[in-house]
């Protein structure tokens, strides 16, 4: 039996022993991933994961079960672990879904350049490329850590309101970790690419010079860099702060479950209740949003793991809190409908409500004139030690690459900048916004199992005023 | 899955591999997830599929193959694969049997447990036993069978099953306590321990005020303390060190913490991490990482060793060591002659989202969540919110002053991955920092 037949079947089953609703979610991942650790190719990783998931609506409780084994038996037992175990379940208050569109289509990320038709020994040579340019640099460099990856996702989603959805999703990730050490000095950075399409992604991120440049600062950290000036003044921060800031004090605390307290215990909740929605969290010229509809960027979809469609979401929008992230679950309780950011990061687990790729929206100031209107302050390019808090409240964000502003000039590197603020002191600081949008090919985690989720963080460059640094 | 390690291995060999090891798993978890009180979606597993590691003329692949009804065809592929990769010149093999493991079987009352809804609704009760408003967690039930079999002549069976439950209570939005339970057997497992430990600490949070900047003496109760052993025994891996993602290179033999800690690594005990072996068959067995502040040894797989001219320590994971389950040795306080040193400090109850500005250093900071609480004269004054730990992880280890003389077993979503058999510690100087507004 073909496996698409194996999840009609799983939806048509489970709706004869008593589920009320029924989706089941077929995903086949080809995955292939390398190490490159100081020069030397540690493993290769190559496998083939896939299976189906089942989750159903019995007596107003939810069910989840998975299976790797596609025979009909075991899916029909799987059918019958889930709608056992939502009927064991006693709840006062029924689960119910918002109602939602059936839908019956099939979706891709086109590849300029298949991942598949690429060999492994060319991919493993750009990265040796890329290990030995960083050493070529003449840099003491005694630990340089590189990861390729790579998954080309299928899925095939039914559910018993009549949705058929059949996609096709391949991802490029890379990422390095690289120590940088001078006179006893030691700088750390990493970071992540990420692309939803083909090899073409690897020439799109211009790899080498990218992590050419990131060497070079840190070099120059060391070399020249000074201790980052304390106390209030203004901050212009690059897309690469600007992006985990969107993340973590504008995506994550609207995510509806979180609210909701569904997340209560690991993921934590939010500073957003349920009545936030309107109340001013940052200044006029923030926006943030978040959009699977970005080509390219990694955690693109067109349509989510309920079978919703996709669409473009402002979380934060002029300053205010203007949209949360939902699935069909939490939708209901809420009265709304879904805006598509249900995602499961498998087969074998619940979809749950996840950003995608979460953004400041940019704007029209170029990177000269954000610089141009400070006096005295310091530009944090990037970050490496982060942090914020189960509320979404209190965030940390240590640079990385730093230089301090004079009369509009940058000047020199600086170290150690701290910015550790409120999540509404942050945004509210906030007076322009830039209009180089980048993305970082991140994981965003979540939920019991744990799901580490494809997700971009982007933004551009932005000015704080008048900001507490130390 | 009896006969799918032995052909993994079987078929390796007879393309050319010099080692291979095959590590068949059947996973037949159960989960019940709650939130608000009550159950909000119940998760059972079917799944079987290889672990599978290979290496080509000292090229190494590993792999998951889950659909074992196509293993030769997986293994022809991966052989491929292994032929278009580059040698790994650091390489060093796996180890070789004889093996002899301990008969360890699990507890044949969890194996038969179908239900956890009873154990949930304990934990659940005794949180709102202790004035908790609002509770959520997991119920585990964790069943997996291991067939591993090698290359290199080891053949073993490993039947684990353990219970877990983590529940958070809140007596407010800003007032939470969080309690975990731990067994490997059924008449140990006690959620309503957990839950009202949860609430108790909810209560006592009620009302917190912002926290203050400063440097104190703090008192760590058992999840933060484990979420920093953990951070210690992770970047003791080998593997962590050769990566740059360590602050104990070259640090064997060397004082990293206060002569207050001693830290054991040790599978083979009872433990929700408790293994009979490790992936390359290596029967687990305790070895000591740290002896009274002082760095014994880093966690090891064959090749990692030989390049630091040691023996495996039993730690092979697919690719890297890793811990299986900690232990630190308890002190010889009790709980309330440590809260009873601290004149006017901290007692921090729970932390998350640990990040490092530099591994090599140790600089790092961590935030404390749940109850935190100003203790003054031994006693708790006020609860705080909004605070950070801002410190170095071999500076807050070298300021243990005392370990308190019982352990508890956790393990914590995110920051304590696997079990951690810690104690409360006390640590003086403690860097605090806070937001601005």
């Amino acid at each position: 039996m073909a496996d698409p037949d194996l999840v009609d079947y799983a939806v048509d089953y489970a709706r004869t022993k008593g589920a009320s609703y029924a989706e089941a979610r077929y995903e086949q991942h080809r995955q292939q991933s390398f190490i490159l650790k100081n020069g030397v190719l540690d493993a290769l990783y190559s496998g083939e994961d896939r299976g189906i998931g089942v989750r159903v609506l019995a007596k107003g409780s939810l069910g989840f079960a998975a299976t790797n084994t596609l025979t009909k038996p075991e899916v029909r037992a799987t059918v019958d672990d889930a709608v056992k175990i939502a009927r064991a379940s006693v709840r006062k208050n029924p689960i119910v879904f918002a109602r939602e569109e059936a839908a019956v289509t099939d979706w891709s990320v086109p590849e300029a350049k298949p991942l598949a038709d690429v060999s492994i020994e060319e991919k493993i040579q750009e990265i040796r490329h890329v290990d030995d340019q960083v050493l070529s640099l003449g840099y003491k460099v005694p630990a340089r850590f590189f990861l390729m990856s790579e998954n080309r996702i299928t899925k095939y989603f039914a559910n018993s309101e009549g949705s058929r959805i059949r996609s096709y999703s391949p991802r490029l990730r890379f990422y390095h970790f690289l120590t940088v050490a001078h006179n006893g000095g030691v700088e750390q950075s990493h970071r992540d690419f990420g692309w939803s399409g083909g090899w073409e992604g690897i020439r799109a991120w211009d790899l080498t010079e990218r992590v050419l440049a990131e060497a070079r600062s840190m070099q120059r950290s060391l070399t020249e860099g000074k201790k980052s000036p304390e106390g209030k003044m203004d901050l212009v921060v690059g897309p690469h702060v600007s992006g985990i800031a969107a993340h973590e004090s504008c995506g994550h605390p609207t995510e509806a479950d979180r609210i909701l307290g569904r997340e209560a215990s690991q993921a934590g909740k939010s500073f957003i209740t349920p009545e936030s929605l309107g109340t001013r969290v940052g200044s006029e010229v923030v926006n943030v949003v978040d959009d699977p509809t970005v080509e390219h960027a990694i955690a693109f979809y067109r349509y989510d793991d309920e079978g919703v469609r996709a669409r473009r979401r402002y979380m934060y929008k002029e300053g205010r809190i203007h949209e949360f992230l939902q699935n069909r679950e939490t939708a209901a309780a809420f009265g709304t409908q879904s805006n598509g950011a249900s995602r499961a990061v498998n087969y074998n687990v619940e979809a749950i409500v996840r950003m995608s790729n979460t953004f400041v929206e940019p704007a029209d100031h170029s990177l000269e004139e954000l610089l141009e209107g400070v006096k005295y302050g310091v530009y944090m390019k990037s970050f490496m030690e982060w942090n914020i808090d189960d509320m979404r409240y209190n965030a940390k964000y240590a640079g990385r690459e730093a230089y301090l502003i004079e009369n509009g000039e940058i000047t020199h590197p600086v170290r150690d900048t701290v910015i550790e603020l409120t999540t509404p002191a942050f945004w509210s600081a906030v007076d322009a916004v830039g209009k180089d949008l980048e993305f970082e090919g991140g994981f965003c985690g979540k939920s019991d199992p744990g799901q580490a989720l494809d997700a971009s963080l982007g933004g551009p460059s932005m000015r704080l005023r008048n900001v507490y640094l130390r | 899955m009896e006969d799918i390690a032995e052909r993994i291995v079987n078929l390796a060999t007879k393309l050319g591999c010099e080692d291979a090891i095959a590590d068949v798993i059947a996973n037949r978890s159960y989960q019940i997830r709650f939130a608000r009180n009550e159950p909000v979606i119940s998760n059972r597993w079917r799944e079987t599929s290889a672990s599978v590691f290979l290496v080509y003329d000292r090229r190494v692949v590993a792999s998951d193959i889950k659909d074992l009804s196509k293993v030769e065809e997986a293994v022809e592929g991966l052989v491929k694969v292994a032929k278009a990769s580059q040698r790994n010149p650091e390489y060093a093999g796996i180890a070789k049997s004889p093996f002899k493991y301990d008969r360890v079987r699990p507890d044949p009352k969890i194996l038969r447990l179908e239900d956890g809804s009873d154990y949930v609704e304990a934990a659940v009760a005794g949180a709102l036993e202790e004035g908790a408003k609002e509770c959520a967690g997991s119920f585990w039930k964790y069943e997996d069978e291991h067939r591993l079999v090698t290359s290199n002549g080891a053949v073993g069976r490993d039947h684990r099953a353990s219970l877990y439950l983590s529940i958070r209570a809140l007596t407010s939005p800003v007032s939470s306590g969080h309690g975990v339970a731990c067994a490997t057997k059924l008449s140990q497992f006690n959620p309503s321990k957990a839950g009202h430990k949860a609430g108790r600490i909810a209560s006592l949070a009620k009302a917190p005020k912002p926290g203050q900047a400063g440097r104190y003496t703090v008192v760590l109760d058992h999840l933060i303390f484990g979420a920093l052993i953990s951070q210690l025994a992770a970047r003791a891996s080998a593997f962590a060190v050769l990566a740059g993602l360590s602050p104990l290179g070259r640090k064997v033999g060397r004082r990293i913490a206060s002569e207050a800690l001693t830290v054991v690594e040790d599978g083979s005990a009872d433990s929700i991490g408790g293994r009979r072996f490790d992936h390359e068959g290596v029967p687990t067995r305790r070895k000591v990482l740290v002896q009274k502040g002082v760095l014994k040894t880093y966690l090891h797989n064959t090749s990692t060793a030989k390049r630091f001219k040691t023996r495996t320590t039993g730690n092979a994971g697919l690719i890297s060591p890793e811990p299986h389950a900690v232990f630190v040795g308890p002190g010889d306080w009790s709980r309330d002659e440590i809260f009873s040193e601290v004149k006017d400090g901290l007692w921090l109850t729970n932390t998350w989202y640990t990040r490092f500005q530099s591994y090599v250093t140790g600089d790092m900071s961590t935030i404390p969540r749940d109850g935190i609480f100003r203790i003054r004269k031994g006693e708790i004054a006020e609860a705080w919110k909004d605070i950070r730990v801002t410190d170095n992880l071999l500076r807050l280890l070298k300021n243990i002053v005392a370990l308190s003389d019982k352990a508890e077993q956790v393990m914590w979503w995110g920051e304590v991955e696997v079990a951690h058999h810690v104690p409360y510690a006390l640590i003086k100087d403690v860097s605090i920092t806070r937001s601005a507004e």
